[in-house]
């Protein structure tokens, strides 16, 4: 039997069962009675803490207003309004702006700018890791140092620049510089120096295909699991974006969701809406779902290589 | 597909000599810059113009009267000898110091219990203390600001219930505490799971040869475990401290929640953001923006030699 005819519940146990095998049994260390226990209660300790502003705002999303301030946080109320309060994301409340807008703004974003950023470094990681042009070092060496500045020492300048040339309020003024990310050409130049073969580009050479076909039908399938890592990091990036949008969009309509949401919490404050509390808790809510269901999906591919991977940032 | 690596071996133009060979390389590598350059020009579009104008910017100053004019260095020197963006920076530096040890010593604490299997459930747990890393800062604060609430969130009240009554998170005696604890909520699971990684990796014959010492559970952790990932320690205390030194989300936030709370230089990137937009004083911000920037490469720079002497970076 093959790995793509295994079922992934199969491979979920046959990752277990190997995982098993590579530990050292617990009674090994000598332990004292308790020790587990007491390890394990610590444990359940810190998940509590991690899980209970998730459990909070799970519960406060059936609420009003009133009763997400006067009622016991970590138990429901009547009346039930989760529903009413869902419905509300559809609207433009108080002309404050849409937060299905917002979604749709924010899957964009991270779509183009994700997906760029992928194609992007995948080419430029290639160029790095299998041809000896001239200019090649200077071109890492420009990338490198590109790593060290940090995205939010960029921003300003790239609100003052976008000022200059009219690029406030334009997406490509969110979506191109986030189709930059030097640090997923160095994970993709490194990836592909593993697993790209150079032996097999020159027999495709050989063989007369050319350049961008031989990119394409043999190095390209040989990368799909750094392309993956690289796609997933850029995606999140976007997605939890705050200070470039913040500064470049001054019009509720091209809002990303982080950016709406900010705004309702310095609305709620001031305008007295009784809906809009509750709205920032859904809003809050709904942006998290999505995020969550796909980390757990992934899971394996945050795991391993991943992580130390993207820590070079 | 076992033919074509053969032939890959004796690539056809090794037959015309030794100058055909090195003038069909010469050629195969000169059309990888055609890959490359997207990226470079993107780099440059969106990287490097905008660090330039931003130096040319700050080199100038805008007044009602008399417009725009070029002053040097004068924004520089108001930046350094502005108490308010000093206070930003100490304020940032005393938050580093203590988030990064305590979030660190729990991460790896944990790291370490998961790796060696000394906990039930423990991938379950690692599973939980990743989520946080999965939602946007803003979120985390927004949910945060709702339990730190200083009337109603339901921490204030479990304070005022344990006899603390009074208790205000948005106080200036507790907020930067307040801060801390978030931060430490969204990023010590991200930590953990790169601690725990780094810890797989450690030879299992090491960690057999000192059970057969007897030695115990904790003094493998800190005697055998601890130096061997101290690598991947010592760069995540320059990663966070470089994340530290750009706190902005999470002020920002709290400051909608609670009006005041938070001041106008509370961290440097918060004082270069109400100094831009705010104040409308542009020329000023882009000083302060190349000074933060600045420090931050050199903090960066001085990460990757380390790193680069122990050679673990390429």
């Amino acid at each position: 039997m093959t790995t793509g005819e295994l079922t992934r519940r199969e491979r979920a146990r046959r990752d277990r069962i190997a995982e098993q095998d590579r530990e050292i049994p617990v009674e090994l260390y000598g332990l004292r009675r308790g020790t587990v226990t007491l390890l394990t209660v610590l444990a359940f300790l810190f998940a509590i803490f991690t899980l209970i502003p998730i459990a909070w705002i799970i519960i406060n999303s059936t609420k009003t207003q009133a009763n997400i301030f006067e009622t016991f946080g970590f138990w429901f109320a009547r009346p039930f309004e989760f529903f009413h309060t869902f419905s509300l994301l559809f609207q433009n409340v108080d002309g404050y702006g849409t937060f299905i807008q917002w979604f749709g703004n924010t899957a964009l974003y991270a779509a183009l700018g994700g997906g760029g950023a992928t194609a992007l470094s995948a080419l430029a990681g290639y160029g790095l890791a299998r041809f000896r042009f001239r200019g090649a070092r200077l071109a890492f060496f420009v990338i490198i140092a590109g790593l060290l500045v940090p995205i939010t020492a960029l921003t300003i300048p790239l609100y003052l620049t976008y000022a200059k040339a009219h690029l406030i309020n334009s997406i490509w003024g969110m979506v191109l510089p986030s189709m930059i990310s030097p640090i997923s050409v160095y994970l993709m130049r490194t990836y592909i120096e593993l697993s790209v073969p150079h032996e097999l580009l020159d027999a495709a050479r050989i063989d007369g295909a050319g350049e961008w076909r031989i990119f394409y039908r043999v190095a390209l399938p040989l990368m799909v699991p750094g392309l993956l890592t690289v796609l997933l990091i850029n995606v999140v990036a976007v997605w939890n974006n705050y200070f470039l949008p913040l500064l470049i969009f001054n019009i509720n309509t091209k809002y990303p969701l982080t950016v709406g949401l900010g705004l309702w919490s310095d609305r709620a404050v001031n305008s007295g809406d009784a809906d809009l509390y509750p709205m920032l808790v859904m809003g809050g809510l709904v942006t998290i779902i999505p995020l969550i269901i796909l980390f757990l999906v992934l899971q394996r591919y945050w795991r391993g290589g991943m992580l130390l991977g993207s820590i070079a940032n | 597909m076992a033919s074509t690596l053969t032939r890959a071996a004796e690539p056809r133009p090794a037959a015309r000599g030794r100058l055909g060979r090195a003038s069909w390389i010469q050629r195969r590598d000169r059309r990888g810059v055609w890959f490359v350059v997207p990226f470079l020009v993107g780099l440059l579009l969106f990287m490097l113009v905008p660090l330039g104008y931003a130096i040319y910017t700050s080199l100038y100053t805008y007044r009602i009267i008399g417009g725009t004019t070029f002053t040097g260095a004068a924004n520089y020197t108001e930046t350094l000898q502005n108490g308010l963006f000093w206070s930003g920076v100490i304020r940032v530096t005393i938050f580093a110091a203590i988030q990064i040890p305590v979030m660190l010593t729990i991460a790896f604490f944990f790291a370490a219990v998961f790796d060696l299997g000394l906990a039930k459930f423990g991938r379950t747990y690692r599973t939980i203390f990743f989520i946080p890393f999965a939602v946007p800062a803003v979120v985390g604060a927004v949910m945060w600001s709702f339990l730190l609430e200083p009337q109603f969130g339901p921490f204030t009240r479990l304070a005022n219930g344990l006899g603390f009554s009074g208790t205000n998170f948005f106080s200036p005696d507790l907020l930067l505490p307040s801060i801390i604890v978030i931060v430490i909520w969204e990023w010590t699971g991200y930590n953990m799971m790169i601690l725990y990684t780094a810890l797989k990796s450690v030879p299992r014959e090491v960690i057999e040869a000192a059970i057969l010492d007897d030695t115990p559970w904790w003094k493998i952790i800190l005697r055998i475990k601890l130096p061997l990932v101290r690598p991947a320690i010592v760069m995540l205390i320059f990663l966070n401290t470089i994340g530290a030194l750009q706190l902005f989300t999470e002020p920002q936030i709290l400051e909608y929640f609670e009006q005041g709370a938070v001041s106008l230089n509370y961290t440097p990137s918060y004082y270069i953001y109400n100094t831009a937009i705010a104040a409308d004083e542009t020329n000023l911000a882009a000083a302060m923006a190349v000074i933060l920037a600045v420090f931050i490469v050199l903090v960066s720079a001085l990460s990757l030699i380390v790193r680069r002497r122990r050679r673990e970076f390429g």
